[in-house]
């Protein structure tokens, strides 16, 4: 039963891997504030806002945290303030702990009793010792029952299907006789339950349904929103069966949350259209705060009516104080509003996060999607966001009633290799009128103001759609550097960075160098060789490679046996630098491009490929499948190192390899220096790590010894506990291709006069020998080894000789394909 | 509360000459003063301190003009034949002239008296200076030597006779009285020092007979000119060419320091005077004369430019003072007045608004703090509270539609960002139609603006199709067909033409690539692509009417 629940609802996920050292966390939701409403302290100094299983405490004042309470093993549903400093917080297994809020302590713990029911969607406390719960409902689905529970009497249910969500429920004193009224909606209705005096009502309007519904606590006044945007002011509905009833209109987009002042004046109310409205009650006036950035979920009234707190979907919490203005926010990381009104032929990942995950190197954060026209950078060591960025700079457009406005979204981002110069790819296209408008940004980090600079803005840098930017890697600064584009309207372009200055002003900026196509075929991928020296364009099934400097095509590849359109592909990394790995549809395959033959395929893949990581810090890669499988691999060989099973129903969108900040003491090879981190439909982090290492919400930095056997000063408080020199310098790495094979000996064998070359007989085989293609001096000393295990410092030359013969078979066979291993996958598929 | 973001213009930069600050300070010269002399105007200097007297020489005299009021204020005749080169001491009171016998002459301007003459060069004597300490004279003679005189005694000191050819460039430097340059007709630019009697000190070829030279002020650097071009050279480093400039197309024959030493001006037979950057010796701005120029000559404070030219014309002209701007275009001037005392008066209405007022409590004063006004535009004010409509109005205003249509094309893309543009432009009258309607047939070539134009007229159509229209605008909306029309048909032409040039360019290239064939040794020859603008302009096809 348990486990049931915990499938159905957020709480802990451990996935068990089949290696039992690494496991699949789900990186701390901590960051989502506002998926239950906050709650203000009776003296309005601090908030409470619940996130996931934590409780955060924070001060009204300054914004700042003061607690975070995480005793909750499941998600909280639902806060309360029981006293004057106490909190009462209820997680979805129907546990409930009262904390102090002073301090932070648990005061108490005790478990929801409701007819053995293990699941709760609110919570809600009107006083006396009093809890309102909501269930999942016995018959129809996404409906509740609301159930009312006393220490001394039995758990009574008071309505049943009701909506589940957390504004659809409030409660309030009749002030005659200071008899609690619970109000609840239904889809059309509203019910109304008077608990002491026992009457029940139940009101109607017309066919709008009802989204929100608050209660003046003394005065017995009743507010509903419903999906037109109309609010509904009703006036003694405990008793009479027709209430006289007030209409405030002003919304055109469902209202989400209303809420009134503490004296009953005011009314608060907001929708999507970002705007919050401030009825004066009684009479027609009508105050605005417009442009919130993003759609008001909550609104909460501070008990002293000094501030209101509004939720935002884009994940913050604003105070609005009297004067209308906002001046604080509690800003966690912001969720992207899945982009509306692209084709069905899609991938999920073009909508929910468009720019996948983008490592940023210099301040070692990752680069992905905020609020529509918005990029945040996110620091995956301390699980927090360093900023959020301003990419469209303009005006966030709300939706009419019947009409989509789509608003410009952030499409594509590319950082440079050195982090200095991020180029972005924003996207705003009008389905109904056929307009599209494309802008590529090419920002410049300016590190005296700590942010970005717009250096260049170019306007429709392809006419279709752009599937992929990425800069050059391995430049050492001293070069311009260099952004290739593609796109489907055939084209890939090369922007590189000129320097246009003259005596009267300093200016660089980007423009198109090179703009291509090849035979008239879209480009699907493309990819870097690790030191920049090489391209790789993919087109459908062909995979171009072209020097990126003079852009001119060395090769080709392709093969009858990968015919299936390519869409990922990656070099390898480190070691593995000569493999590209392509991924289409079914098939996951390697070239090599200096032998340039196919290496190995998996073909048959029950699920596409959604993701191909390299790892930065090793040779490994990782391959995450639609359904959630993922495949670590080094791309030499077909084997994976590492296989996860699918994990849960959620679809993975992204996934990058993240540096470590110290490497792990021990564990798999792939693990040693980076982490895995996967994002799913849902916008949820998931994190691929060693069971040994410290979790994302543990402090990562470690105490030095010698400093706590020390005594405490206040000098030691001054000193840092750990000093980080910034000197360290980026070194790419250079690789050695060994060119054409054999070029050398067939050029002194034609530069050689044929009279004074020896006998054919005793040069053949050494010619011969030096067109073979040679293996990388690693695997052949691993050869050597496994023969003679005790010369392990065997010369190369002699290695090579000894593995000759093994050699050559294997080359031919390599070059037939004769690695179709898909053992692994059958295995994995049991 | 977020601020309400305004709305992007996007205005593409212009081609053609850029406007720098340069070419607006060049500008201000005046329609120049001519005067006409019976001769070329051979040399032209400047008095280097007030009231800048401006010494010509061409003929057989030597006139000394008043650069204000453009009459000659002396001038000297004593020449049998042509005079040369007439230069002006630093402290103004004597002037020296060369002459075809072959002596150097030495007047006094305030008496016109002769004072010295300095024979001893057998050839005439085309450039003579006096040095830094003003007792002696260097002349340069066609004598293929150069002597140092002294002034008091009227004695020749030293004469260096190194060249093979005319002396006929020369200058002298402006710190040390015993250096100074000569420049000649055999290629040749020697530097001396009269202390050391024994040679030049510095010899660098030109490559071409050298016109004029001339040290900068701070003397470690020295330029020549001559043939079509200007050569920098570093005196410090032993006479090390540091650049070389060639922006005229006929032979450079003087040259000139302004602004201060920051601008160097060439003059040139191709009637052009270049200005250059000292620094980067990029030409900043070019005057042009109506003949070829001889000399020229800037008074310190660039308020004169004075240029002799082969026909015998000295043009002068003046800086332009805001009096005379003002006289010259009296109803701008009146607008910009108006302009701006409106612009007071709202100002400080402005300033009254947007006070901010603090209470200093040190001093119990009210302090008045301005804060920024950031000024929102008609139509941003009429967007945010979403009157479609009279955002659209305001922008086609006859103003702004004819001389910023970048404005009415940014509300426009908004618009359609918005999904109000249907409803802005429905439900027109007369006028407003054909306003709309004119202002799209008019842009509607234009290729920046191109894609919301045609989506403002696609937009149009859909509304105004079924609605009966007055002759009027059923006559603009034919218009708007045949620009329209006129447009396919040029991109039609031009497409033709791009075909042409693709069969010419790939049959150069195969050509190219035979020939490659039959030179085993020889580079590979690029393929010549066309260029990135040609392929853009080939795509763009429009799909109206």
């Amino acid at each position: 039963m348990v486990k049931m629940a915990n499938k159905k609802t957020r709480g802990p996920d451990k996935t068990q891997a089949n290696t039992s050292d690494i496991v699949v966390k789900k990186l701390d939701d901590a960051t989502d504030i506002v998926r239950q409403p906050p709650v203000f302290t009776n003296d309005s100094k601090y908030i409470c806002i619940a996130s996931g299983r934590q409780i955060g405490i924070y001060s009204v004042e300054s914004a700042e945290k003061v607690h975070s309470l995480e005793e909750h093993t499941f998600d909280v549903i639902g806060l309360a303030i029981k006293d004057d400093n106490i909190l009462l917080s209820c997680d979805a297994s129907g546990e409930t702990i009262e904390w102090n809020i002073n301090n932070g302590t648990t005061l108490k713990k005790a478990p929801l009793v409701v007819a053995g029911i293990k699941e709760f969607h609110s919570f809600h406390y009107p006083g006396n010792g009093k809890v309102l719960v909501a269930t999942p409902s016995t018959y129809t689905t996404n409906m509740s029952s609301l159930w009312i529970v006393d220490s001394h009497t039995r758990p009574r249910k008071l309505f049943a299907d009701i909506k589940s969500t957390p504004h659809s429920i409030a409660f309030g004193c009749n002030q005659g006789n200071g008899s609690l009224v619970v109000v609840a909606l239904q889809d059309h209705s509203v019910v109304v339950k008077d608990i002491t005096n026992g009457v029940d009502k139940k009101h109607m309007t017309d066919q709008r349904k009802f989204t929100c519904v608050a209660l003046h606590s003394e005065k017995l006044i009743m507010a509903t929103g419903d999906i037109s945007g109309r609010i509904l002011i009703w006036h003694d509905f405990v008793h009479k069966s027709r209430p006289v009833k007030t209409v405030y209109h002003w919304h055109t987009l469902p209202v989400n949350s209303v809420c009134f002042s503490s004296e009953g004046e005011y009314l608060y109310s907001g929708g999507s259209e970002k705007v919050m409205v401030k009825w004066r009650l009684g009479m027609s006036r009508k105050q605005f705060l417009p442009r919130m950035g993003s759609s008001i979920k909550y609104i909460v009234n501070a008990p002293d009516n000094i501030c209101v707190a509004t939720s935002h979907s884009d994940n913050a919490i604003r105070f609005i104080d009297s004067t209308n203005k906002i001046n604080r926010a509690i800003i966690g990381l912001v969720k992207h509003d899945p982009i509306r009104g692209f084709a069905d032929t899609e991938p999920i990942k073009e909508s929910v996060m468009p720019t996948g995950l983008v490592f940023d190197p210099r301040s070692h954060g990752i680069f992905f999607n905020a609020q529509a026209g918005f990029l945040q950078l996110f620091d995956p060591q301390k699980n927090s966001l360093i900023f959020n960025m301003d990419v469209a700079n303009r005006n966030v457009l709300t939706d009419e009633r019947n009409l989509v406005i789509g608003n410009a979204e952030v499409l594509r981002v590319a950082v440079s290799p050195t982090g200095e110069w991020l180029a972005t790819l924003e996207v705003w296209s009008n389905m109904s009128a056929g307009y599209h408008d494309m802008n590529l940004k090419f920002w410049r980090y300016d590190a005296v103001q700590a942010n970005y600079e717009l250096n260049t803005d170019v306007t429709m840098p392809h006419q279709d759609r752009v599937t992929a930017l990425c800069f050059q890697p391995g430049l050492l600064g001293t070069e311009m550097p260099c952004l290739v584009s593609i796109g489907r309207d055939l084209k890939f372009k090369i922007w590189r960075l000129v320097d246009d200055t003259d005596i009267y002003r300093q200016k660089e900026s980007w423009s198109c160098d090179v703009a291509g196509d090849f035979r008239k075929l879209t480009p699907s991928a493309l990819s870097f060789s690790e030191d920049g020296s090489l391209m790789a364009i993919a087109f459908q099934d062909t995979v171009t490679l072209w020097d990126p400097t003079s852009i001119n095509l060395n090769t080709t590849l392709s093969h009858t046996l990968v015919q299936e359109p390519i869409e990922l592909m990656e070099f390898g990394r480190d070691n593995c630098f000569r493999y590209l790995v392509c991924a289409s549809k079914s098939a996951l395959y390697a070239w090599d491009v200096i032998s340039q033959g196919l290496v190995w395929k998996v073909g048959q893949l029950h699920s596409s490929v959604r993701c191909l990581v390299p790892d930065p810090k090793s040779c490994y890669m990782a391959a995450v499948l639609q359904n959630s499988e993922v495949f670590v691999f080094s791309p030499s060989s077909s084997k994976p190192v590492h296989s996860v099973p699918k994990m849960n129903s959620s679809e993975p969108i992204a996934a990058l390899f993240v540096p470590r900040p110290n490497p792990l003491a021990s564990g798999p090879e792939w693990l040693i220096n980076s982490r895995l981190l996967i994002v799913d439909d849902q916008q949820e982090f998931l994190c691929v790590d060693d069971v040994s290492s410290a979790g994302f919400n543990q402090k990562l930095t470690t105490p030095i010894s010698h400093m706590d056997s020390l005594p405490w000063t206040p000098f030691s408080a001054m000193k840092a506990e750990k000093q980080i020199s910034a000197a360290k310098q980026l070194v790419p790495v250079v690789h050695q291709t060994s060119g054409i094979q054999g070029y050398k000996s067939v050029q002194s064998l034609l530069e050689t006069s044929a009279s004074a070359l020896p006998p054919m007989s005793r040069i053949c085989s050494l010619f011969m020998s030096d067109l073979m293609i040679k293996h990388g001096p690693k695997a052949v000393t691993a050869k050597v080894n496994s023969v003679d295990r005790t010369s392990t410092d065997l010369p190369l030359s002699n290695g090579h000789i000894d593995s000759k013969t093994q050699d050559f078979s294997e080359e031919t066979t390599l070059q037939k394909l004769l690695t179709l291993d898909c053992q692994w996958l059958v295995e994995t598929v049991k | 509360m977020a601020s309400f973001k305004k709305t992007q213009i996007r205005s593409l930069p212009k081609i053609g000459q850029k406007v720098t600050a340069d070419t607006l300070y060049w500008r201000k010269l005046n329609f120049p003063v001519t005067v006409k002399e019976f001769g070329p105007i051979d040399y032209i200097d400047v008095m280097p301190i007030e009231p800048y007297f401006i010494a010509v020489s061409s003929a057989a005299k030597v006139q000394i003009y008043n650069p204000i009021t453009h009459q000659v204020h002396r001038h000297f005749t004593r020449f049998k034949e042509a005079a040369y080169g007439a230069s002006i001491r630093s402290d103004g009171k004597l002037v020296i002239a060369g002459c075809d016998e072959g002596h150097v002459k030495l007047f006094d301007i305030g008496s016109k008296s002769l004072l010295r003459i300095f024979k001893g060069h057998k050839g005439p004597v085309h450039r003579c200076k006096f040095t830094t300490d003003n007792v002696h004279v260097v002349s340069f003679s066609d004598d293929k030597s150069v002597a140092l005189w002294d002034l008091p005694s009227e004695t020749e000191i030293i004469k260096f006779s190194e060249h093979s050819d005319y002396v006929r460039a020369g200058c002298v430097s402006s710190i040390s009285s015993d250096l100074f340059l000569s420049g000649s007709f055999d290629h040749t630019v020697k530097l001396y020092d009269a202390r050391s009697p024994t040679g030049s000190t510095i010899s660098v070829d030109h490559g071409s007979p050298v016109e004029s030279v001339l040290m900068y002020p701070s003397n470690s650097i020295f330029v020549s000119v001559g043939g079509t071009e200007l050569r920098v050279w570093d005196m410090l480093a032993g006479g090390r060419l540091l650049a070389r400039v060639s922006q005229h197309h006929k032979t450079i024959t003087c040259l000139h320091l302004a602004s201060d030493g920051k601008r160097l001006v060439t003059g040139g037979l191709d009637r052009h005077a270049k200005i250059y950057d000292v620094q980067s010796y990029q030409v900043v701005h070019t005057l042009d004369f109506p003949s070829p120029v001889l000399s020229l000559g800037i008074t310190p404070d660039d308020f004169t430019v004075v240029a002799g030219m082969a026909n015998g014309l000295i043009s002068m002209q003046h800086r332009q003072t805001q009096a005379e701007a003002r006289a010259l275009n009296p109803k701008q001037s009146l607008k910009v007045q108006k302009k701006s005392q409106t612009a007071y008066r709202f100002r400080l209405n402005a300033d009254f608004r947007s006070v901010n007022r603090t209470f200093n409590p040190a001093t119990d004063v009210e302090v008045a703090t301005k804060t920024d006004t950031n000024f929102v535009s008609r139509y941003d004010m009429f967007l945010r509270k979403f009157q479609y409509s009279k955002a659209l109005d305001t922008v086609l205003t006859p103003y702004i539609r004819k001389k910023k249509p970048a404005i009415t094309v940014g509300v426009m893309h908004e618009l359609i960002r918005r999904n109000g543009l249907k409803s802005a432009l429905a439900g027109r009258d007369d006028s407003s139609l054909s306003s709309i309607l004119t202002f799209l047939a008019r842009n509607i070539n234009d290729p920046s603006h191109a894609n919301i134009i045609i989506q403002v007229a696609n937009t149009l159509l859909e509304i105004y199709e079924s609605s009966s229209l007055t002759p009027q605008s059923e006559k603009l909306f034919l218009q708007l067909q045949e620009h329209v029309n006129r447009e396919v048909e040029y991109v039609k032409h031009l497409m033709e033409i791009e075909g042409m040039l693709h069969i010419l360019l790939a049959s150069t290239t195969t050509q190219a690539r035979r020939s490659s064939t039959y030179v085993v040794q020889g580079s590979s020859v690029k393929p010549m692509l066309p260029s990135a603008a040609a392929a853009a302009n080939a795509t763009m096809i429009f799909n109206v009417g």
